[in-house]
């Protein structure tokens, strides 16, 4: 165990030395942040289009049209308030070829049923029919006023209006549904938020990792292996590259984690921390090392059958895209967290870490069992692979100059 | 002398072919044991088994100064046949690495990295990246790297291979040095004439075999006869005719003379005919080298010798 801690100090001094690690190590989060950015530089340009003008027609038959002009200045929205005399009956044809305008009708059966319909173009910014709504408290309050009400009688009037878009591909959405949405959209960041995080360490942990590949193969490359073997055995050489590079992931998610976070809290208006900061997140965490070991274990048996990274088989390459395969379940997962597929990519040790996270992200309702059997598959899967792993870096390590095939490795498997 | 290492008995056999058969030797505190012969005899694999880098199939490997199980792996310094170093590492990391995963200590480590770079005509290149070494100072560095903990027994597969002279004498020099100081060694090569001027002990090895086994001296008392170097002009005939002589090879001016296993050298000279024309003569035993020919191109002469000796 001493010995696979010098290897992995070894291992993360010779890294952190090295300038490509380090140049890679602050150029992945700064990727990651030049991508956020990249996405809100397109969301800025949709902005753009709901900041357009946008063109408001009021047919005012209660004259409150004073008042709306003097909310929508106070509300600070782009619209351009303007009198019409046009019909509803008229509306259609005349927004046909329009865009970026409604027509709005103030009328009097308005204070009697408290709708007021309103008609736009088809291109319209889509949060209009969520602004329309401000437009609420003037009549309100213009209704209260006529009306003379007492304070009781105002409570008992006040009453929402409720502005109907009367396109008939529309879905009116009322302020209720909508309160929902944003409450379920919330919970679901909850979960989401931890499952991100876990997912994140993961991938930036396998990825450091594949580094492992490389250095098992290097070490045959620059045939040092057996003056190293002369001081320790190889499974204290194997473990101690697996341990060494796994601080290496870490150190690579703290530091993305690092720069990536502040700009991620100073964009968006989530609060990360909080949902952060939860027991879940220890199960989560817990999955990705799983997830990690396991990756390891196979990269560095893999790593020492091949002579270098340039000369690397058909079999090898397939090993490498091993961290990918739980990309083929992301859809499924989606679309049904507890389906069939779903339950599949569960069990299978290789998809288990990342299925897992995203369907534990996605569930209201953690199914444990599922969880558990997952685990033990996991743990039981990584013990096997190590083992295997152990035979096969025994013997690779030392044969120079060649790939191994899968013929010889399957022997060095049952030896 | 006090012996540090005992083989026994070793069998290795990789798939079909026995790559090593009955091997037994030992070594000598203080003493430079050269395992001897041709690419592919088995110098490695006998050198690997012992280092626990392969398992043997039968017989033992004996650490005397070692109680327990396993390897005594920090009493041993180890310079493999097949040899490197990390690339893009300074040349003091990589040596300080190699002497911690010794448990030995570093401040000692840095002071005798510093003294053999000195001694190895490196002086000052401790912080410099292995890649911009040379293939001559990389070998150097590998060496350092196996001697940095002060090894009781020190095991070096083909150690001047690859080197130009002026390596090789400091190579032979500081072994040699290593060896009075109490270090056990244990050297494999197919470089004849370097492992004659400095091994103590010799185990001359073919087809997995043992061929020979014993001091240089025993060795060459036993297998080596005498040979008669002449320069003169004379007849191959007259040559031929002197008793005693097995076969002679001529090339202009220049004769050697190959002598009959128990020649006394004395008595021979005074049997020389008077008409000879000698500007020079001299009389040695033949080399290890043209020995190990002999075996390596399977002569029959010292083969069977060895065998009845075996």
């Amino acid at each position: 165990m001493r010995n696979s801690l010098k290897v992995a100090k070894w291992e993360l001094k010779r890294n952190l030395k090295n300038k490509t690690f380090v140049i890679g190590l602050f150029l992945t989060p700064v990727i990651i942040i030049g991508f956020m950015i990249f996405g809100t530089l397109f969301g800025d340009s949709d902005e753009s289009h709901e900041e357009e003008l946008t063109h408001v027609f009021v047919n005012d038959q209660l004259g409150v049209f004073p008042q709306l002009q003097e909310t929508i200045k106070q509300v600070g929205f782009n619209w351009e308030l303007q009198e019409t005399n046009l019909e509803q009956s008229e509306v259609e044809k005349k927004l046909e070829d329009r865009e970026h305008t409604a027509y709005i009708f103030v009328q009097e059966q308005v204070l009697e049923q408290g709708n007021i319909p309103v008609y736009t173009s088809d291109e319209i910014n889509p949060f209009f029919m969520n602004q329309v709504q401000v437009l609420e408290s003037p009549l309100q309050a213009m209704q209260m006023a006529q009306l003379g009400f007492s304070e009781e009688e105002m409570a008992i009037v006040s009453q929402r209006f409720n502005f109907e878009d009367v396109r008939a591909e529309s879905t009116p959405s009322t302020e209720e549904s909508e309160a929902a949405d944003e409450a379920s959209s919330e919970d679901l960041l909850e979960r989401i938020v931890p499952g991100a995080f876990a997912g994140f360490i993961m991938l930036s942990i396998v990825f450091t990792g594949m580094a492992i590949f490389q250095s098992a193969s290097q070490e045959k490359k620059d045939k040092i292996a057996e003056i190293i073997l002369s001081s320790l055995t190889p499974g204290e050489l194997m473990q101690g590259k697996i341990f060494g590079y796994f601080i290496l992931g870490l150190i690579q998610s703290v530091v993305s984690i690092a720069i990536v976070l502040p700009v991620l809290l100073w964009r968006i208006d989530v609060p990360v921390l909080e949902y952060l900061l939860v027991p879940d997140v220890i199960l989560l965490v817990m999955i990705a090392i799983l997830g990690y070991l396991l990756f390891a274990a196979v990269f560095v048996g893999v790593g020492a059958t091949m002579a270098d990274m340039t000369t690397a088989g058909n079999f090898q390459g397939m090993v490498m895209m091993l961290p990918f395969l739980p990309f083929i379940f992301i859809s499924p997962v989606l679309s049904d967290p507890n389906g069939l597929m779903a339950q599949i990519g569960t069990y299978i040790p290789f998809t288990s870490p990342g299925v897992l996270l995203l369907r534990l992200s996605m569930l209201e309702e953690w199914p444990w069992v599922e969880i558990f059997i997952s685990l033990a598959i996991l743990v039981v899967s990584i013990w096997v692979f190590m083992k295997m792993a152990g035979k096969i870096f025994k013997v690779g390590i030392l044969m120079y100059g060649k790939n191994a095939t899968p013929k010889e490795i399957w022997r060095w498997l049952r030896a | 002398m006090e012996v540090m290492l005992t083989v026994e008995g070793l069998e290795k056999s990789f798939k079909d072919k026995k790559a090593l058969k009955n091997i037994s030797f030992d070594v000598r505190k203080g003493e430079i044991m050269a395992i001897l012969g041709p690419n592919g005899a088995g110098k490695s694999t006998t050198i690997r088994n012992i280092m626990g880098i392969m398992y043997p199939d039968e017989g033992s490997i004996t650490f005397h100064n070692h109680k327990g199980k396993g390897i005594p792996r920090n009493k041993i310094g180890y310079l493999p046949e097949e040899r490197g170093l990390y690339k893009n590492v300074k040349v003091m990391d990589i040596l300080l690495y190699l002497a911690d995963l010794k448990d030995y200590p570093l401040h000692r480590a840095k002071e005798r990295v510093l003294e053999y770079l000195k001694k190895f005509d490196l002086e000052g290149k401790e912080n410099v990246s292995v890649e911009e070494l040379s293939k001559g100072m990389g070998q150097k560095v590998q060496f350092i790297g196996a001697i940095i903990h002060e090894p009781e027994l020190l095991i070096l597969d083909e150690p001047f291979s690859g080197l130009d002279p002026v390596s090789q004498e400091i190579f032979k020099q500081e072994i040699r040095d290593l060896a009075n100081n109490g270090t056990a060694i244990l050297l494999s090569s197919h470089q004849m004439n370097l492992v004659e001027e400095m091994c103590d002990r010799l185990f001359m090895i073919q087809h997995g075999q043992k061929v020979i086994y014993g001091t240089l001296n025993d060795v060459k008392a036993e297998y080596a006869n005498f040979k008669c170097t002449i320069h003169g002009d004379n007849q191959i005939r007259d040559m031929e005719g002197i008793p005693r002589v097995q076969r002679v090879e001529q090339e202009s001016e220049h004769s050697i003379l190959y002598l009959d296993k128990d020649v006394e050298p004395i008595n021979w000279l005074k049997s020389l005919p008077n008409h000879l024309d000698v500007q020079e003569l001299k009389i040695n035993r033949t080399s290890l080298h043209e020995i190990f020919i002999d075996i390596a191109t399977n002569k029959n002469l010292v083969q069977e010798e060895g065998e009845s000796h075996a």
